[in-house]
C-alpha cells in the first residue's frame, strides 16, 4: 500500500515537472515570436556597437608577449591577480564583439534583401563574417572564462578574434560602398 | 454533457477545415515547392481526420478506431521530423558556413534529445505495460520532447547568431513548437491523471491548441515576406560618411 502511494506521488511529481518544462519551452517560443516581430535593423545601434569596441585595447589584453613580461616582472600572487583582471576585461570586450556581430549579421541579411545585386553580394559577405565572428567570440569567451577562474594556467594563443573582427568590419565597410581607403583604416 | 461533446467536435473539426484553407494558401502562394514535406503533412492530417472521423461516426471509439489512431499518429510524428528538417534547411540556406556548423550542432542536440526521449519513455510516469496503445502514447510523448527541443534549439540558435527567419519558415516552426510543447505537457499529465474527467479536459486542451497552431500557420503563410531593405538599397551619402567616421574612430582609437 505504502509502496503504491509512493509510486503514485513520484509519478505525479514527474508529470508536473515534465509539464513545467514543456510550458517553459512554450513561454520561450512565444517570447521569441513576440521579440522577432518588434525587432528592427538599427544602423545607428550597429555603428555604436562597433564604436564601443577598442580593438587595440583588446589585442593588448590578450597579447602573449605582454603576459610573459608581466609573469617575469611580478610576483606569482600579483601576476595571478593582474591576469584575472586582464582576462575579465578581455571577456567583456569579447562579449561586446559578439553583440556587434549579431547586429552586423542583421545588417548583412537586410542588405541581402536589397534589389541591387552589388549590395546583395556585400550583404552575403557581411553576414558570413558576422556569423564567424559570433562563433569566434563564444570560443574566446570560454577560454577567457577559464583564465578568470584559473589564472595560474599558462594561456594558449587565443582564437583569432581580433582578426575576425577586422574582417567583419571590413566587409561592413564595403557594404557602405567606400571605394578607397578601407585598408588604411584597419590598423596592423 | 452535451456541451462537452459539441465543443469536442467543434475543436476536432474546425482545425481540419482550416488545414484545407492552409493547403489552398500553400498552393496559391506556391509554397509547396519550398516546403514539400509540410505540404504533405497538411494533406496527410486532412486525410487522417477524414479516416478517423468516418470510423468514429460509423463504429464509435472502439478497437478499430484505436488501431487507426495509433497508426496514423506514428506517421504524423515521422512527418513532423521531416518538417523540422525542412524548416532548418530553409533557415540556413543562405549561409554556406552555417549549413555546416549549424547542422552539425543540431545533430548533436538531436542525439542528446533522443537519449533523453528514450530515458523519458522508460522512466517517466504512465502506463509502461506492454499494451501497445500505452506504448504508442509513450512514444508520442518522447517524440514531442525531441521535436520541441529541436525547434527550441533552432530558435535560440538563430537568435544567438542574429539570423533572420523567412516569415513562412518561422510561422511553421512556431506553430509546430507550440503544438509539440503543449502535446508534451498534456501527454505527461494524461499519464498521471487517468480519470475520465481529467482525460476529457486534457483532450479539449490538445485539440484547442491544434486550432491555435493551424491559425498561426495560416496567419504566417498568408502574410507576404518582408520587403527589400529600402534603407540599404539607397544609403544616403551623409549616412555613409557617418559610418566612415564611426569606423575610423573605432579602428584608429
Amino acid at each position: 500500500m505504502e509502496y503504491g502511494v509512493a509510486t503514485l506521488t513520484q509519478g505525479l511529481i514527474s508529470a508536473w515537472i515534465l509539464a513545467a518544462v514543456a510550458f517553459f519551452a512554450l513561454g520561450i517560443l512565444v517570447y521569441v515570436a513576440i521579440r522577432s516581430r518588434t525587432s528592427r535593423v538599427d544602423l545607428e545601434r550597429t555603428v555604436q556597437a562597433f564604436r564601443s569596441l577598442d580593438i587595440e585595447a583588446f589585442r593588448n589584453l590578450v597579447d602573449s608577449a605582454e603576459e610573459a613580461f608581466l609573469r617575469n616582472h611580478l610576483s606569482p600572487k600579483k601576476f595571478r591577480e593582474i591576469k584575472r583582471q586582464r582576462a575579465w576585461a578581455a571577456l567583456l570586450y569579447a562579449w561586446e564583439a559578439g553583440r556587434a556581430a549579431v547586429a552586423l549579421a542583421k545588417i548583412g541579411q537586410a542588405a541581402q534583401r536589397s534589389l541591387d545585386p552589388e549590395i546583395v553580394a556585400s550583404g552575403v559577405e557581411v553576414t558570413e563574417n558576422a556569423f564567424r565572428l559570433r562563433l569566434q567570440t563564444v570560443r574566446v569567451s570560454l577560454r577567457l572564462l577559464t583564465e578568470v577562474l584559473l589564472p595560474g594556467l599558462s594561456s594558449r594563443s587565443l582564437p583569432p578574434l581580433a582578426d575576425q573582427y577586422e574582417r567583419a568590419a571590413e566587409t561592413l565597410f564595403r557594404l557602405g560602398r567606400f571605394p578607397s581607403g578601407r585598408h588604411g583604416l584597419i590598423p596592423r | 454533457m452535451y456541451w462537452h461533446k459539441a465543443l469536442s467536435l467543434f475543436l476536432w473539426i474546425t482545425p481540419h477545415v482550416l488545414l484545407g484553407v492552409l493547403a489552398v494558401v500553400l498552393c496559391r502562394r506556391r509554397l509547396y515547392r519550398e516546403f514539400p514535406v509540410f505540404f504533405a503533412y497538411v494533406l496527410y492530417e486532412i486525410a487522417e481526420f477524414i479516416l478517423l472521423f468516418a470510423l468514429y461516426s460509423i463504429l464509435g471509439v472502439g478497437k478499430q478506431y484505436g488501431y487507426a489512431y495509433c497508426a496514423t499518429l506514428l506517421l504524423s510524428i515521422a512527418l513532423r521530423f521531416g518538417v523540422i528538417d525542412e524548416v532548418s534547411k530553409s533557415l540556413f540556406r543562405e549561409s554556406q558556413f552555417l549549413k555546416v556548423v549549424a547542422r552539425r550542432s543540431l545533430q548533436c542536440v538531436g542525439g542528446l534529445l533522443l537519449v533523453m526521449g528514450v530515458l523519458l519513455a522508460v522512466y517517466a510516469p504512465g502506463d509502461n505495460s506492454a499494451r501497445w496503445y500505452a506504448g504508442v502514447l509513450v512514444v508520442n510523448r518522447g517524440a514531442a520532447m525531441i521535436q520541441c527541443g529541436l525547434l527550441l534549439a533552432l530558435l535560440l540558435f538563430s537568435r544567438f547568431l542574429g539570423l533572420s527567419w523567412p516569415r513562412s519558415a518561422f510561422g511553421i516552426a512556431l506553430g509546430l513548437g507550440v503544438l509539440t510543447s503543449v502535446d508534451l505537457a498534456m501527454f505527461a499529465l494524461r499519464a498521471a491523471f487517468t480519470s475520465d474527467v481529467a482525460a476529457d479536459f486534457l483532450d479539449l486542451l490538445i485539440t484547442g491548441t491544434y486550432l491555435v497552431c493551424v491559425s498561426i500557420w495560416i496567419g504566417y503563410l498568408r502574410a507576404p515576406e518582408r520587403e527589400p531593405a529600402a534603407s540599404l538599397t539607397v544609403i544616403p551619402h551623409d549616412e555613409v560618411d557617418t559610418w566612415n567616421t564611426e569606423l575610423q574612430h573605432l579602428l584608429k582609437d
